[in-house]
């Protein structure tokens, strides 16, 4: 049997789906100075002789509490690992192709990731000194600190 | 004496007495000893014995049968609370001897917690005044000439002048042989004003502030000034928290029988289906008869108008799955069945917000429709009491 077409269609529509996220206490300090002060902050654990980033609460080696343990970092580091976003979606902060890098800044022991800009995805590679590019238009997110670039 | 998080070991054991409980110690009969370590320690026993507290402090812990030791720092800090007694506890920083659980219950119960006193710094008038001219915005005061008198009364009060001219301000003691305006008021209300304690308008009503003069001007000198921050003040802790709406893309393929709904909704019409079996009507229609299991091909109209037969009166509402934004309550589904549909079928739809008190079992509604419908369901707006 052959159907009648004539009233299909595609209806377009979406599923809003409201969030919220408590950044904790470390978080917003972690993000107030990024905004306000420009600055990148992590915290220490004197013990291990280790240096977090993003700061947490516990030193995850000793589960030692070092939340008050802030340490002020430098913004140069380095490129420890990569990769390059090759897909546009809606919930990705860059048009692709850009480079999703894993920073070590100076003097820390964790990896920050981030965008790095300014470098042809062909040229990225592990090792190369990046230094951070802070936001002019703040939205109390990580994207204050916008992006990585080569020194 | 070292300081740690504002307080000092000695602080703690001084302010016992004042903080113990006795009402609440009556059955309890304990000797504490105390050691804390490190700059600022020392030795202390707390003797709690029928509702009296003795205080001491001591060369050594002699008798004690329970005893907590510690350094100094994580003594203070446990006490307020700025480290966490388990924390100090596994870290082997915090060692009890004895029965460790009987402190973390007894003495919460016997003793006010321990609180740092803060060091009360008197705002001073002078001090406010001194950073009049560094708060000056010469763009605001553009053009203006006035001289204001401050008569502060009361205890390091004063008298003093302001002098706006040519875009500076210099504040003088004493009054100008010419004053725009005279404002008298106790230096701490004026203090208070300039903190922010003190409404300056409320101050003003209520008789806590004389002006003599040009009243306008005395209400503008507060434009020409930056706010004076209290140096002392402690920042609220600002903890952010974000709000974010996601919204995952959605399509919905009508087929050729929802689609045939649709098109009725522009025309402003109810097309459900009817089954050619039972003969109930299908309200938005569906190809297959739910019940009968036969396909379903006559469609007919049904209504507009229609009959209620339940509703619901929403206030917790969940939010628009569109917008993903609160929606406004009370709202009322309404469950209405339509002139020529079998009873049944009831169609479900929004009530019109101002219906909302009327609205009742058996109520005769229309539909109120877009006033372009384009073929979704965005075209009937809502149904409304005849």
């Amino acid at each position: 049997m052959k159907e009648d077409t004539t009233n299909c269609f595609v209806l377009e529509g979406k599923m809003a789906l409201p969030n919220q996220y408590f950044v904790g206490r470390l978080g917003s300090q972690f993000i107030i100075g990024l905004r306000d002060k420009k600055k990148i902050t992590g915290v220490r654990c004197e013990k291990c002789s280790k240096t977090f980033i993003p700061p947490r609460e516990y030193c995850e080696l000793c589960w030692t509490k070092i939340a008050d343990k802030r340490v002020d970092l430098g913004n140069e580091g380095e490129l420890v690992n990569y990769t390059i976003v090759r897909y546009n979606d809606k919930h990705l902060p860059k048009k692709a192709p850009y480079v999703l890098g894993q920073i070590k800044l100076t003097g820390t022991d964790t990896p920050l990731t981030h965008i790095v800009t300014g470098v042809d995805p062909k040229d990225v590679r592990v090792g190369m000194k990046v230094k951070a590019v802070f936001a002019e238009k703040t939205t109390n997110t990580i994207m204050d600190l916008d992006h990585f670039e080569p020194v | 004496m070292a300081e740690y998080f504002g307080a000092t070991v000695a602080d703690i054991f001084n302010t016992m007495p004042k903080r113990f409980k006795p009402e609440e110690a009556k059955d309890v009969d304990i000797l504490i000893g105390y050691e804390a370590t490190g700059e600022g320690g020392g030795m202390w026993t707390a003797h709690i014995k029928h509702g009296t507290l003795t205080v001491s402090k001591v060369e050594e812990l002699k008798g004690c049968k329970t005893t907590v030791h510690a350094d100094a720092e994580t003594f203070v800090g446990v006490t307020l609370g700025k480290i966490t007694a388990i924390d100090a506890l596994t870290s082997q920083k915090l060692r009890v001897v004895g029965d460790p659980r009987l402190l973390m219950t007894l003495l919460p119960k016997v003793f006010v917690p321990f609180t740092v006193i803060p060091k009360k710094k008197e705002i001073n008038v002078r001090d406010i005044l001194a950073t009049t001219e560094s708060r000056f915005r010469p763009d605001k005061a553009e053009g203006v000439a006035m001289n204001v008198g401050y008569d502060l009364t009361g205890a390091g009060g004063g008298q003093w002048t302001l002098q706006i001219k040519d875009g500076q301000c210099k504040v003088r003691e004493g009054f100008a042989d010419v004053l725009t305006v005279k404002l008298i008021m106790d230096a701490g209300v004026y203090a208070g004003m300039m903190l922010g304690t003190i409404d300056g308008t409320a101050a003003f009503t209520s008789g806590q502030v004389r002006i003599e003069g040009d009243m306008m001007a005395a209400a503008a000198t507060g434009r020409f000034f930056h706010k004076y921050a209290d140096p002392g003040a402690q920042e609220a802790e600002e903890l952010i928290c974000l709000r974010v709406t996601n919204a995952i893309d959605q399509r919905f393929a009508s087929g050729p029988v929802m689609g045939k709904w649709f098109a009725g909704l522009r025309e402003k019409k109810f097309l459900a289906n009817k089954c050619p079996e039972c003969g109930r009507t299908q309200i938005p229609p569906r190809e297959i008869c739910a019940i009968c299991r036969v396909r379903v091909t006559e469609f007919v109209e049904l209504g507009p108008a229609g009959t209620v037969t339940n509703y619901d009166l929403v206030y917790f509402a969940s939010p628009d799955p569109l917008t993903g934004a609160g929606r406004d309550t009370p709202y009322a589904p309404i469950y209405v069945v339509l002139d020529g549909s079998t009873e049944s079928e009831a169609f479900a739809f929004e009530l019109k917000k101002e219906d909302l008190s009327r609205i009742k079992v058996g109520a005769r509604v229309r539909p109120v429709w877009a006033e372009k419908p384009t073929g979704s369901f965005r075209d009937l707006i809502y149904f409304e009491m005849e």
